[in-house]
């Protein structure tokens, strides 16, 4: 298992890594990463052991973030107020998005359910231990990526058609899935990890379908390329904010390097260079869902007033 | 947070490794009650993560042999320039042999004419050949050789279950497409399946959640580019051809992992109506997730995916004409 252990060492003691008391795994990150391999990540003192309540509230809080962008932008209407539990936060922002195509409209219909569906999972899992929705801005925090993306100083992905969905889509997706797969070797239970092994996989095969989208949008000859560097952007921003961890979304992939094995070029999976789904901590998380660098922040971005739980600091 | 019943399904989930062992294909029948024969089943021999990883390193041979000669007509020992070993431990010869179309392995380089498609295959060959290198470099000595593989009367076993005759996934795009399908959703639920059956957590589990996460992508890749083309007619038929494919493939890996007469793990690529206001279900949704009504991506115990690619064979078969190496099998 030597090898293996070098290739995922950030793997290890991720516990005490998460309460910031891992400069070593803070390091070997970096070489997980296949593209845009820059990272800011500060570390601070341990704080406290992480438990899986704690880890499946986190998650909760991504998937009341998810399902609040993906309901508005299916039907206007964000979660029902049993679902975002007593004392939920306002959300800011979001519409629902016009001028689809049949097909089109599925695809949200279809990530709004399963988003909507997760979090009335995690809360039943949760039980009384359940957070509320926080208060969540997404005019706010489409407008702060836009902003660090070098794209202008606000973009709205509900008034952009399917390619803002897909934009919007884009921009959190990958982050879910980095997030269960970081948090899946954290958890404690059996049970739950399995229920988290199933929602990362839910939240992959979505990611994997709206990169291939961006990826199709952009791959004609000759076509419009703005949703692709839009996204690509986007994901700049991701890697500099959470420890690296990106792919890159190119078009023209071709035949050379694949029977050399030289090539390194990836499309719609992000993942390492060994093709290894990047984990991310929840720190890295939390400093590109709150859009800051800094050490120590617990609000910003799209959590106007942060997350709801005990994970809600970035180390 | 650990409930009684959360308690039982861990003690389950623990379990499982002997549960595994005990062979039986009523595994998938078994639920709560289990909990009662757990001192039964622990007297039997249990697997190890060595177990887990060969297993899914035969898994990466077959997924990577598929597409690297589908996007460059070798076998994975003849491409990165020999240097991807196929052999037990680290012997970069010795492996199974495959059997492909009578042209030989140029034979199988899918005649793209889809360029999207052609990229995709390009990617997926490289990253499953990355899977394999990975495995085989955690399991240093342990690694299982490449078993013997079968592309060819494989496909057109299971092209038969679903009506399909003389299935070639080397034919062409969508052909290739389909292929790609058959592969990808069992992989998802099959790392999904081990990853609680796994003992070391940060140097076994987190890449095998990895893997899951990006053979998942692939399956959304695999999924959506089924979905959009099957908007209009293809080569394959009317709008709709495709994914009545998927669904009969779905179908048949149901069938053949034994939950086809209780509740099917698998769904086709289709449409289904969700309730997203109120109760009542009327916004017609896409399924590019293989997933339970709850979007919960589904686990497959290694016995169910045997039971698949082994396409119904008992101990061998499909596309393992001798069996898996290593010690689930």
């Amino acid at each position: 298992m030597d090898t293996l252990q070098s290739v995922v060492r950030h793997a290890l003691s991720r516990r005490s890594f998460l309460a910031g008391a891992s400069g070593v795994a803070a390091a070997t990150l970096v070489a997980g990463c296949s593209n845009d391999g820059t990272m800011s990540m500060t570390t601070s003192p341990p704080t406290s052991s992480i438990t899986d309540t704690d880890i499946l509230n986190f998650a909760l809080n991504l998937e009341y973030l998810e399902a609040e962008f993906f309901l508005r932008a299916s039907t206007g209407s964000g979660l029902s107020a049993a679902d975002a539990g007593t004392g939920a936060g306002a959300v800011t922002g979001g519409t629902q998005i016009s001028g689809l195509t049949a097909a089109q409209s599925a695809y949200l219909n279809e990530i709004a359910q399963t988003e909507m569906t997760h979090v009335r999972f995690l809360r039943q899992q949760l039980g009384s231990a359940a957070v509320a929705r926080p208060a969540i801005d997404f005019t706010a925090g489409f407008n702060g990526a836009a902003s660090a993306a070098g794209l202008g100083s606000s973009y709205n992905p509900f008034a952009n058609g399917f390619n803002g969905w897909l934009i919007g889509a884009f921009t959190f997706e990958d982050v879910g899935v980095s997030a269960y797969t970081g948090a899946a070797p954290l958890i404690s239970s059996a049970t739950i990890l399995n229920a988290a092994a199933s929602i990362q996989a839910v939240e992959a095969y979505h990611a994997g379908a709206v990169r291939t989208n961006i990826v199709a949008l952009a791959a004609p000859a000759g076509a419009d390329q703005t949703t692709l560097n839009t996204a690509n952007a986007i994901s700049k921003v991701r890697a500099t904010l959470g420890g690296g961890m990106e792919t890159t979304l190119v078009t023209g992939l071709t035949a050379a390097g694949v029977v050399s094995g030289t090539s390194g070029s990836t499309i719609v999976a992000a993942s390492t260079s060994s093709s290894i789904g990047f984990a991310r901590t929840p720190s890295q998380v939390l400093h590109i869902v709150y859009e800051t660098a800094s050490a120590g922040v617990s609000q910003g971005g799209f959590f106007p007033s942060g997350l709801n739980g005990t994970i809600k600091t970035t180390a | 947070m650990a409930t009684q019943e959360t308690q039982q399904i861990d003690a389950i989930l623990s379990s499982r490794r002997a549960m595994l062992a005990m062979g039986g294909t009523a595994l998938a029948g078994l639920a709560l009650s289990t909990v009662g024969s757990k001192a039964e089943a622990q007297s039997t021999s249990t697997f190890t993560d060595t177990d887990i990883l060969n297993f899914a390193l035969n898994l990466e041979y077959l997924e990577a042999n598929f597409y690297t000669l589908a996007a460059a007509g070798a076998t994975i020992d003849q491409s990165a320039g020999g240097s991807l070993g196929i052999g037990a431990g680290t012997s970069t010869t010795g492996g199974g042999a495959i059997t492909v179309k009578s042209g030989g392995p140029t034979a199988c380089k899918v005649p793209f004419t889809m360029p999207l498609i052609q990229a995709y295959a390009l990617e997926v060959a490289l990253e499953e050949r990355n899977h394999v290198t990975t495995l085989r470099s955690a399991l240093g000595s342990s690694a299982v050789a490449q078993p013997v593989l079968d592309l060819v009367n494989s496909f057109v076993t299971l092209g038969n279950a679903v009506g399909v005759s003389n299935f070639d996934p080397f034919a062409n795009d969508l052909a290739f497409l389909l292929g790609s399908y058959i592969f990808e959703d069992v992989g998802v639920s099959a790392y999904h399946g081990a990853a609680p059956l796994i003992t070391n957590k940060t140097s076994v589990l987190a890449p095998a959640v990895g893997i899951h996460a990006v053979e998942a992508y692939h399956a959304g890749l695999v999924r959506a580019t089924i979905f959009n083309l099957d908007q209009t007619a293809t080569a394959l038929g009317p709008a709709g051809t495709l994914r009545t494919l998927s669904q009969k493939i779905s179908a048949a890996r149901a069938t053949l992992d034994g939950t086809a007469s209780k509740t099917p793990d698998d769904i086709g690529v289709g449409t289904v109506q969700v309730a997203l206001q109120g109760t009542t279900a009327n916004f017609p949704a896409s399924t590019l997730a293989d997933a339970d009504t709850n979007y919960l991506g589904w686990a497959r115990t290694p016995t169910q995916v045997l039971a698949i690619v082994y396409a119904g064979g008992s101990g061998k078969g499909g596309f393992f004409p001798n069996g898996l190496n290593g010690n689930i099998k």
